[in-house]
């Protein structure tokens, strides 16, 4: 056998080397990526023993849209519906963090309903986001019911952003100095309603799922992510929280009026899957806490201070950074004093997040790598950008 | 035990076989074979298209939502759409599989099912075959259905296939032997392993059927027949060897059209035949369930036999549905674990405290 | 497609049963009987890139529900799917890919392309270097669902688009039996429409004899006119600042500045200011450092007792047309504190040595900035293109990239 050009042949970016050993019984096995537990349109290449990994290499790329190039040729202002389509399921958070950046740059500031109106419907798109995520989780593990539940009472919080702004995903809500336009009348009821909806269906979301013994024994002791790991490769959000290291940008370093707020960030103790499903679970009620809070003194007067004639960053480069529904988004605009940026860069919790992915999965089953990225919660498009 | 008894043909004893014997007495024997297996034929195929909708309509019923319902009263109508499209579609074969192999997969676990379905006593006299060794008899058979699946992963020449069908071939094999060991039990307490005799070894109330007539065991030895079949059968939660969300599609990932549709079709005759099985052991089959009561005893009586087994048999069918909807699936080695550390065990044990009871004559 | 039949299998019937007589009637029931089984049975294919997939994926859920048109079973396999809803952008990685499955999936096969990048490229449509301007590019397109996502809705419509015309495509005589049965036994839909109509025209019969009579009773009334909108004024605010971290930047440059006394800070406008003292807790600390000082300092600010810069949250390159600057962003979780390390490149075959073996996670982050900026790091175990095809010409967020195939430049 030429080795060399079995070499050539292999799948790339494999540290492990191929086992020539007859003996050995050692594949390769495409994920992706088209594959319905890869969340769209990431691709793995697992090299396997029998069902055990070897080793998982990525492949990104798949929906790369070149979105930090369109960005430089568009107005700030343009650029704010862009990043909906970042991660489009906290597409409301994204425009948060874009705005924050530039009203870093321009000193405008935001009244005090409009910083309230950003708070509450962060936190809104945050549980709609982790139903989805539920959902999807449960899907991934067998359990198909989870997934038409967890969006069944999504569709509370859509209709809610539906009336607020017209969009259902990709809302281009928030604009620097505020939100363009003003909650409906009906938006403290309604918010008021989902509460109640949500502490209800949560109870059934943990008998349904959490409490059963088949998902529990699928997700504890499954790829476990130490804290020296989960920091050396970046992670941040309930990935970076499960492995026992607490930072959460809305209470290390509060942007808009968290600061005023009272919750908690769960922390977790192992870094297993299921220490990160319980977290995301323990954020929803987090969640649904500051939102209690904030529709008891939920202010009148203006929602937003005075819109420019036009949005001209001065020269230099200005940083922002929320906490999303996965992790730590940074916006990074570099501004030569035009109508457009000279470059904008985001930084995408779920790039660090998943490159976590080989270490995790080693030595566990195939079954076990849906497990992982169920529970790590990537959106592939925020990934690729 | 009595050798299987081939070459007799059973007389269909009921009003249409004794018709038939008086109008031509010299052929009946042959025309009565006709129209059992030409009216088995028509329950074959008409039972999956029921239950592929009934299916449907249960999960969107546990998932709020509809379902089906553009195709006839409720979408009555859409499974028989989806046959008629998948019989009418392109059928495919991947590059390098074995021709052969790759069609005869499909049709060895529809033959199977047809084939123990011969022995399901349907009513008193609504059998195809009543052989003495009954339920070795659908032990046997239903081994069929691993080689078929097994033959399909490995003529797809697709990873995917192969997994699955290693996973399912694994999977199968070990569940069946703790689903014999189940059956043996009620042949054990029985004394018979004739079908219709286990039926009418449970005559009398609810109390006489086995679930109840084992004191204890009786139950315990249902609900482990419940996970190995439902494990058998190849459901959720065990649904490993199809498990979407790791392996696409399984076995059957390479199958398009009619030949996928025979899979998809085989899969839920094996159900409505696990779930007989089970009627027929645990449930009292085609009797009626008496309570004690004459008068309304005698009202359950004038119900056909038949509609008690159906809807035993449905009941039954409607718990398969119920986990497939709500747990989520197993991983493989926590299978193997279920069955080789904690079922077969369970099962030994069971049979043997089962031959005490018989021993002490504590069976009611 | 042949003359006649929907497929190959109704064509031989057709063939064999047009001499008989009334054969002609009877292929075209069988036509009608597999186009009727063919669009309410359309299986759809897993197959989601971006944002409407979310759509797609609410269309399936208990709220909107497509199962009730027959479009439940989603296959994860092709080969038993009919239906691929393109749902999201296409880029050229993914193109090749796509056609694969086209082909995979037995024919017939039905393709809806969802949401507006499918269509045409959408938002992407301009400027990048990626994204494949429309599905139909690639493969046959028969419906078209706009919106940017469509919601749910427009998709369920798309859906029964695409049903009407699977009952109509390649039969010889779509028209003849639809006509027969185009009176369904029980039409709700028509029951509900005359039944609204009736209400509406009671009511306005109502209406009329009330407002005869409110003219009557009141002969010198006058509608209000409707107000004209005002637009709100809204007040110029200050931004507030932000709450104060546990260290202070001056504190970090001090400590910064003993080890490294060659360290200053990036200078990059006017309102930045000019000495650390006067750097707030607002602004990021943007030190600019010596390319032979890179891994050392890199290694010492995350070591260091007081500035434990424990997580690397992003590495990146700007392309300022003369030079690059290689830009490392750290955090700390400790003093949840954040500054920016830049080090300048020459424009000419940039190199710099990778930080791999300090932080894990820069792996991917550099080879990032070396697909898209054609910078390459000494001693990165693994220096390939992550977003990009092998075989893409060029570095496309560099500034002088140009590449008239791919890019359309915005016209304004």
């Amino acid at each position: 056998m030429d080795l060399q050009a079995v070499n050539n042949t292999l799948p790339e970016g494999f540290r492990s080397a191929f086992n020539y050993d007859e003996t050995s019984e050692e594949y390769y096995l495409n994920m992706g990526p088209q594959h319905p537990s890869t969340h769209g349109v990431l691709r793995l290449v697992l090299k396997l023993n029998g069902e055990s990994v070897i080793e998982v290499v990525p492949h990104l790329g798949y929906i790369h849209r070149g979105l930090e190039k369109v960005a430089e040729n568009q107005t700030y202002l343009q650029n704010i519906h862009l990043t909906d389509r970042l991660d489009y399921l906290s597409s409301h958070i994204n425009n948060l963090g874009y705005c924050l950046a530039i009203e870093q740059a321009l000193g405008i500031g935001v009244p005090l309903r409009g910083e309230y109106i950003r708070v509450m419907i962060c936190e809104l798109q945050r549980i709609q986001s982790h139903l989805l995520w539920w959902g999807v989780c449960g899907m991934d593990l067998g359990a198909v019911t989870t997934f038409l539940y967890g969006f069944k009472e999504r569709e509370l919080i859509t209709d809610i952003f539906e009336e607020l702004c017209g969009a259902r995903l990709t809302m281009n809500y928030f604009r620097p100095g505020g939100s363009f336009v003003d909650v409906p009348d009906t938006f403290i009821p309604r918010v008021r309603q989902v509460i109640e909806e949500l502490k209800r269906a949560l109870d059934e979301y943990n008998t349904l799922l959490t409490e059963n013994i088949i998902f529990q024994e699928r997700t504890r002791a499954i790829g476990i992510l130490d804290s020296a790991k989960a920091l050396s490769y970046g992670c941040t959000g309930s990935v970076l929280r499960a492995s026992g290291v607490s930072y959460d940008v809305r209470k290390n370093d509060p942007y808009s009026i968290y600061d005023q707020f009272d919750f908690d960030v769960p922390i977790g103790t192992v870094g297993g899957s299921f220490d990160r499903y319980r977290l995301k679970m323990e954020e929803m009620v987090e969640s649904i806490k500051i939102l209690e809070q904030a529709v008891q003194s939920f202010p009148q007067g203006p929602h937003r201070s005075k819109e420019r004639a036009s949005y001209k960053l001065p020269k230099g480069s200005y940083y922002s950074q929320v906490e999303t529904a996965r992790g730590l988004l940074g916006t990074y605009i570099v501004a030569e004093g035009g109508p457009k940026p000279y470059r904008i860069k985001y930084r995408s919790p779920c790039f660090s997040n998943l490159h976590a992915l080989n270490d995790m999965a080693v030595g566990h089953k195939i079954a076990d790598v849906v497990t992982i990225l169920a529970t790590l919660d990537f959106v592939v498009p925020e990934i690729d950008r | 035990m009595n050798p299987l008894q081939t070459n007799t043909l059973y007389p269909v004893q009921n009003s249409i076989g004794d018709m038939v014997r008086e109008i031509f007495p010299a052929s009946a024997v042959y025309i009565n074979g006709f129209i059992t297996i030409i009216s088995l034929l028509m329950l074959v195929s008409l039972l999956p298209v029921f239950l592929i909708w009934l299916e449907r309509k249960v999960a969107a019923h546990f998932q709020a939502r509809l379902g089906p319902m553009r195709v006839g009263y409720h979408g009555l109508l859409q499974s028989t759409a989806d046959g008629l499209k998948l019989i009418f579609k392109e059928i495919l074969k991947p590059e390098g599989a074995d021709t052969f192999v790759f069609f005869l997969a499909p049709i060895l676990p529809a033959t199977a099912t047809f084939l123990v379905m011969t022995i399901l006593p349907f009513d008193h006299h609504m059998q195809v075959a009543d052989p003495a060794g009954g339920v070795i008899y659908v032990i046997g058979i239903s081994g069929l259905s691993i080689l078929g699946i097994l033959l399909a992963g490995w003529a797809s020449n697709n990873k995917y296939s192969l997994l699955g069908a290693m996973r399912s071939g694994a999977q199968m094999i070990s569940f069946e032997i703790s689903l014999a060991l189940i059956m043996l039990l009620i042949v054990m307490v029985t004394g018979t392993a004739s079908l219709r005799e286990i039926v009418l070894s449970q005559q009398g109330t609810i109390l006489d059927w086995w679930i109840f007539k084992l004191p204890v065991l009786g139950s315990i030895a249902f609900i482990m027949y419940m996970i190995s079949s439902t494990a058998e059968l190849n459901r959720a939660p065990f649904d490993i060897s199809e498990a979407e969300s790791e392996l696409t599609g399984g076995f059957a990932t390479e199958y398009s059209g009619i030949s996928f549709a025979m899979f998809f079709f085989a899969e839920f005759v094996n159900m409505f035949v696990s779930a007989g099985i089970a009627t027929t052991l645990f449930f009292g089959g085609f009797l009626a369930p008496q309570i004690g009561i004459g008068f309304l005893d005698s009202v359950l009586d004038f119900l056909p036999g038949f509609f008690w087994f159906f809807l035993k048999t449905f009941l039954i069918i409607f718990l398969y549905m119920w986990f497939r909807w709500t747990f989520p699936r197993l991983r493989v080695d926590q299978l193997m674990y279920l069955e080789w550390k904690m079922l077969l065990p369970a099962n030994i044990l069971l049979l043997m405290v089962g031959g005490v009871f018989l021993a002490l004559g504590w069976i009611l | 497609m042949g003359i006649a039949g929907a497929s190959g299998a109704t064509e031989q019937i057709a063939e064999i049963l047009d001499k008989y007589p009334g054969g002609i009637k009877l292929v075209d029931s069988i036509e009608y009987l597999v186009s009727w089984a063919r669009a309410n049975s359309l299986w759809p294919l897993v197959y989601g890139t971006a944002c409407c997939a979310m759509e797609m994926m609410a269309a399936g859920s208990s709220k909107h529900d497509w199962a009730r048109f027959g479009v439940e079973v989603a296959r994860a396999t092709p080969r038993q799917a009919d239906l691929i809803v393109l749902a999201g952008t296409i880029v050229e990685k993914m193109g090749n890919n796509l056609v694969t499955l086209y082909k995979q999936m037995p024919a017939p096969k039905y393709v809806i392309a969802m949401g507006s990048c499918a269509i045409s490229g959408g938002p992407f449509y301009y400027d990048t270097y990626s994204v494949i301007k429309g599905g139909d590019r690639l493969i046959p397109v028969d419906v078209y669902v706009p919106g940017c996502p469509p919601r749910p809705e427009a998709l369920l419509y798309g859906i029964m688009e695409l049903q009407e015309k699977i009952r109509k495509e390649g039969r010889r005589n779509p028209w003849n039996i639809r006509n027969v049965l185009k009176t369904p036994f029980l039409d709700l839909h028509t029951e509900a429409k005359l039944d609204w109509a009736a209400k509406e025209k009671e009511q306005e019969s109502v209406q009329k004899v009330a407002q005869e009579q409110f003219k009557i009773k009141n002969p010198d009334y006058k509608a209000p006119k409707a107000k004209r909108i005002v637009k709100e004024k809204f007040e110029d605010l200050p931004r507030k600042a932000r709450a104060g971290k546990n260290v202070l930047n001056q504190d970090f440059f001090a400590a910064l500045l003993e080890k490294f006394p060659d360290i200053h800070l990036f200078r990059q406008s006017e309102i930045q200011p000019v000495t650390v003292s006067d750097l707030g807790p607002e602004y990021l600390l943007d030190v600019e450092i010596p390319k032979e000082k890179y891994l050392e300092l890199v290694q010492f600010v995350k070591e260091d007792e007081r500035l434990q810069m424990d997580l690397l949250l992003q590495l990146t390159a700007i392309d300022w047309q003369d030079h690059f600057d290689i830009l490392v962003q750290l955090l700390s979780t400790v003093n949840d504190h954040t500054m920016f390390l830049r080090c300048s490149l020459a424009k000419d075959e940039p190199a710099i040595e990778t930080i791999t073996t300090i932080f894990q996670g820069a792996e991917w982050h550099e080879r990032e900035v070396y697909d898209l900026f054609g910078i390459t790091f000494n001693g990165h175990p693994d220096m390939r293109r992550i977003f990009l095809n092998n075989d893409f010409p060029g570095h496309p967020l560099r500034k002088d990239f140009e590449d008239p195939t791919r890019v359309v430049k915005r016209p304004y």
